[in-house]
């Protein structure tokens, strides 16, 4: 076996509840496996332990025994053990620290003190499995998001690992990484490399593993073949559920169903579609949902040209935001969505075009006085935390603009759950209630327009259906609301518009529906129709058949 | 990056002695002359546009030089000091041109610098754009929420809400940093470059221009301060 916990309990120093609670598991080579689990249930310290990280690295308190292809790792060090497991972290930034693609792929192998001939080979054979050739001669810190993840698991791949664990790899991918490392991953599994993938986002790669684990509390709670796992009880354990399944469990169908075409399967054993059919458009009638009752513009943009470092970035983009709306920015990495977010509240100011914010010029007024307005929670709040209190975090806003309304907050407080953490230092908090809190504090000075930056990203299913209902919440009190995403079934859920961005341009604006059935568009935008979507495109066939 | 054909060590003599020289005289005719042959240099290289770019970071300080030298001394002595560190600076530009952080920590081991320190003088010039992209974030995260950190004085007022959130991260990075190095191998004992630097012939006729003209420069400054 290449991997096995015997009974392995952790705690991290300074704490009293550990992070591993009596961890069995084996893993046979060549096996590939997805560890499941909401945020905290011990996940990233399973990694650190299956890498030697702990105890080498992280002190604390180790018991129970765990072994690397034979290897105990208490005995080993983590630079005898990185020849055998090598894990790409969650933090691409954090883990690139040389000054080309080259030399991050040659660092471990000149580590190990391989031959130049025997170096060559390995960065050969690694660069073209995680399709890094064209990459090699730039500076890490100048990629994407999705190249750098690529980089970080080439540089694992030259040790030629018989164990790869990887930790939240789609976090920051667009669809077309998503589907690009899948592919990766498929190679590295005919290659008979051992593959321990951790993901929120299950349908993203279910259908790929062998094997899912789920984690509760520090314990391995499931385990065995995906569709048996996802058939019993997972319901307490957090765990992002492939949409389609969700929908057919819904209707009261408790069957694992991953994919498109097991769907339409499983619609064809039904005598009647109706119940489907009703249930699928169900979202598009809810009245939360619907059209804007207002005309009233809050954003206007009118031939809207952005460049940085001399390449376009925004290119002639025209669009109207109106009160009531709740709109989806979409778009490959790259595509322009964040620098597009960035004028909705003046931090970068029209050169070419026109801009107005509740018909305010943004060129005379300063975004601190346009930030009364408009409210914009980025993707890491770790940004903006910087108060000794919760409390004194989230009324900053209010206080710097005298907006203070003392009941609209404890409204607030109310509502993500902050009354407990009131006096606590927000730096202390999880992740998951440091994006409650930079959620708070956005609304605290009641904006019209609210922007979410990847509201989704690396959010466990709690922390989902939190913000679910928080945005369901929103709409039906009217507020104007934009959020940039890769999550389209997310965006589908939520959203009355979709904008689509595709190298500077806007290319598509319309419902959801509509944009999804112009294919050609998101192809172009590098997007793919959710699978709900294609479920009711399905249906309409098999409808269509039945009269 | 433009590669250079010398061995990263002699090219470190060269322009330290380089350096030398230029703080050792203060003679108009001798600073205006290096000052077109670095120009020419800078231009042989194609690293022109990079260097006027360069020096528009380079303006500011070597004006306050000019101005504080001119104020407290003379203005000869102002444009002279003004002049000097704009050469010494366009040396610097030069060096870091042409050396790859890896080829500088790489000539630095071979000269017998301990292994960490090298790394990590490489790594932190690595890192220095990666910081610089964190604190703008967290300028914007701040500026967007009606924090007045836009600049003018009021900034220096809500300091806390710019530098708190990127100490804690810069702290929570160097400690993924680590993690992230140690696993791949951080330090182990018999690390093997790829490319070793090689000291060739030209490198050892560098080295003894370099020395014979550290030698003739310090004689002749020794000689003509003697009364």
């Amino acid at each position: 076996m290449i991997l096995q916990f015997e009974g392995v309990s952790y705690f991290y120093p300074e704490t009293d509840r550990p992070a591993l609670d009596g961890f069995h598991l084996t893993v046979q080579p060549g096996e590939s496996i997805l560890v499941a689990g909401a945020s905290g249930s011990g996940k990233s310290t399973f990694c650190r332990a299956s890498i030697g990280l702990i105890p080498h690295f992280h002190q604390g308190r180790l018991t129970g025994k765990v072994f690397v292809n034979g290897l105990d790792t208490v005995k080993h060090p983590v630079h005898e053990l990185f020849r055998h497991a090598g894990l790409v972290f969650q933090n691409p930034d954090a883990q690139l620290f040389n000054q080309t693609v080259e030399a991050e792929l040659v660092y471990g192998l000149e580590n190990l003190g391989l031959r130049p001939s025997e170096i060559e080979k390995r960065l050969a054979w690694a660069s073209r499995l995680a399709e890094l050739d064209p990459l090699m001669n730039r500076s890490p810190h100048t990629l994407s998001g999705g190249e750098k993840q690529k980089v970080a698991l080439g540089a694992i791949l030259t040790l030629r690992p018989r164990l790869l664990l990887m930790d939240e790899p789609f976090t920051h991918l667009d669809p077309e990484g998503t589907e690009g490392l899948r592919g990766i991953l498929r190679s590295l599994k005919s290659e008979g490399i051992t593959l321990l993938i951790i993901e929120h986002r299950l349908h993203e790669i279910i259908e790929d593993v062998d094997r899912i684990l789920v984690f509760h509390q520090g314990r391995c709670v499931k385990e065995g073949p995906p569709r048996q796992v996802l058939a019993g009880e997972i319901f307490d354990y957090g765990l992002n559920l492939p949409p389609l399944q969700r929908f057919f469990n819904d209707l009261g169908i408790k069957k694992p169903i991953f994919n498109v075409q097991e769907g339409i399967k499983e619609l064809k054993k039904h005598p009647s579609l109706c119940p489907f059919h009703d249930h699928l458009m169900k979202p598009d009638t809810d009245s939360s949902k619907a059209s804007p009752a207002s005309t009233h513009p809050v954003v206007e943009i009118e031939d809207l040209w952005s460049a940085y470092d001399g390449h376009p970035v925004l290119r002639g983009i025209d669009l109207i935001l109106r009160q009531g709306e709740c709109v989806a920015l979409l778009g490959r990495n790259g595509a322009g969505k964040t620098t597009l977010i960035k004028y909705l509240n003046g931090l970068l100011k029209p050169r070419k075009g026109f801009v107005r914010i509740l018909n305010h010029d943004p060129l005379k007024k300063s975004v601190s006085e346009l930030a009364r307005y408009v409210s914009l929670v980025w993707q890491n709040p770790n940004d903006q935390i910087f108060r000794s209190t919760v409390r004194e975090e989230v009324l900053t806003g209010p206080k710097m603009f005298k907006a203070y309304d003392p009941r609209w907050c404890n409204q607030l407080f109310e509502r993500f759950d902050l009354l407990p953490l009131l006096s606590r230092s927000p730096f202390a908090l999880s992740e998951g209630q440091k994006k409650r809190v930079s959620f708070a504090a956005a609304l605290s000075i009641k904006p019209f327009l609210v922007v979410l930056d990847e509201p989704t990203a690396g959010q466990d299913e709690p922390s989902r259906s939190q913000l679910t209902s928080l945005l369901k919440q929103l709409r039906e009190e009217g507020q104007t609301i934009l959020f940039v995403t890769h999550d389209l079934e997310f965006a589908a859920e939520h959203a009355n518009r979709w904008l689509v961005l595709s190298e500077g341009k806007l290319i598509a604006d319309g419902a959801p529906d509509e944009v999804m059935a112009q294919t050609h568009l998101m192809i172009r935008g590098g997007l793919r129709p959710t699978q709900r979507f294609q479920l009711i495109q399905a249906l309409h066939g098999l409808r269509k058949e039945e009269t | 990056m433009k590669r250079s054909l010398l061995d990263p060590r002699s090219k470190l003599v060269l322009f330290g002695v380089a350096t030398l020289i230029l703080m050792a005289f203060s003679h108009p005719l001798f600073l205006l002359t290096s000052t077109g042959i670095l120009i020419l240099l800078v231009c042989l290289l194609r690293l022109f546009r990079t260097w006027v770019l360069f020096l528009k970071g380079l303006a500011f300080p070597v004006l306050t030089f000019f101005l504080i030298a001119w104020v407290a001394f003379d203005f000869e002595t102002g444009w002279v000091s003004g002049l000097r560190l704009f050469t010494i600076g366009t040396v610097f530009f030069t060096f870091f041109q042409t050396t790859s952080p890896e080829d500088l920590s790489n000539g630095l081991l071979k000269m017998g610098c301990p292994y960490p320190f090298a790394f990590v003088m490489s790594a932190s010039m690595q890192f220095i754009p990666f910081l610089i992209r964190r604190a703008q974030n967290i300028r914007d995260a701040q500026r967007s929420r009606g924090v007045p950190i836009d600049g003018g004085w009021r900034s220096i007022f809500y300091l806390p809400a710019f530098a708190g959130p990127l100490l804690v991260q810069s702290f929570k990075f160097a400690d993924e940093l680590a993690e992230a190095m140690e696993a791949r191998g951080f330090g182990i004992s018999g690390r093997r470059f790829r490319y070793e630097p090689r000291f060739r012939w030209f490198d050892w006729v560098v080295l003894g221009f370099s020395l014979l003209g550290l030698a003739v420069g310090l004689m002749i400054r020794f000689l003509s301060s003697q009364p």
